[in-house]
């Protein structure tokens, strides 16, 4: 069940927070990433749902890591999330995303996702991010 | 079933009972304010909520809020089931290990399917999160 699907690569998550809702799995290069995780029993709500605050909790880790990727690593805090859901997802179905980049200043990264389950888009995500030390 | 937990007032109680809930949790109701206004929510900040660097993790402050939101909504609707719309959350400042995190619900205007709440999450009388939600009434359109 949480073997990484093909293509895809187990990420190597530092928080505790992601470890234990985890796990996370990333395909392609540095920059250009793809995300995805499966959703399990833990995940979901008591109508066998996807809970809304792991969809929340998967964007912020996933364009994070995107802001992550385009800073080389520099540190960064979240400062904003927009969410819409869309569509109910359930357990078994693996959520995929390709974070883009919108717009980047010296301080502020701006990042959004569409979260798709079987190529059909169920929750997006914008988000701004700030470099810490800039201004 | 009433639990008062270390750290949370009294009339504490616990609301998570099963899958994402239980796994972040507990997660507590805790007393209305407001004469019944304010819906006040809690969770005390343990280390499996927290990020790398100490802080407590964005993806816990927003799943905490959208389950006091969610909760509201079906309070204020008399529903058995809502749905997140859209959630909208702004990041004021960290939230620490061993804190008591307080999610503040209102509702300043409700429809026969919607229901439009506005939050806050504070420890300590300092302001972490602030948002806007929008939930949809189940079975009614």
């Amino acid at each position: 069940m949480n073997a990484p699907p093909p293509g895809f690569v187990e990420t190597k998550l530092a928080d505790p927070f992601e470890i234990y809702v985890g796990p996370m799995f990333d395909s392609g290069e540095k920059g250009a990433r793809r995300f995805a995780f499966r959703i399990d029993e833990r995940h979901v709500n008591m109508r066998g749902i996807l809970h809304g605050g792991m969809l929340m909790t998967f964007a912020d880790m996933t364009l994070g890591w995107a802001v992550w990727d385009l800073t080389g690593n520099a540190p960064s805090v979240t400062l904003n999330m927009q969410t819409q859901f869309l569509k109910p997802a359930r357990a078994g179905d693996l959520v995929e995303v390709a974070p883009e980049l919108v717009r980047r200043t010296r301080a502020l990264f701006f990042v959004r996702g569409d979260y798709k389950v079987d190529g059909e888009t169920i929750f997006t995500a914008a988000s701004v991010w700030k470099l810490l030390g800039a201004d | 079933m009433a639990v008062r937990a270390p750290g949370l007032p009294e009339g504490a109680e616990e609301v998570s009972a099963g899958g994402f809930n239980l796994h972040i949790g507990p997660l507590y109701r805790l007393p209305d304010g407001e004469d019944g206004a304010l819906k006040r929510f809690g969770f005390v900040a343990a280390e499996k909520h927290m990020n790398s660097v100490g802080s407590v993790h964005g993806g816990m402050l927003m799943a905490f809020m959208d389950v006091a939101m969610s909760r509201t909504s079906r309070l204020i609707s008399g529903a058995p089931r809502c749905s997140t719309v859209s959630l909208s959350v702004d990041f004021a400042g960290p939230g620490r290990l061993g804190d008591l995190i307080e999610a503040r619900i209102r509702v300043p205007r409700r429809t026969r399917t919607m229901v439009f709440l506005t939050g806050e999450l504070v420890a300590d009388g300092r302001t972490l999160v602030t948002a806007n939600g929008l939930w949809k009434v189940a079975g009614v359109s």
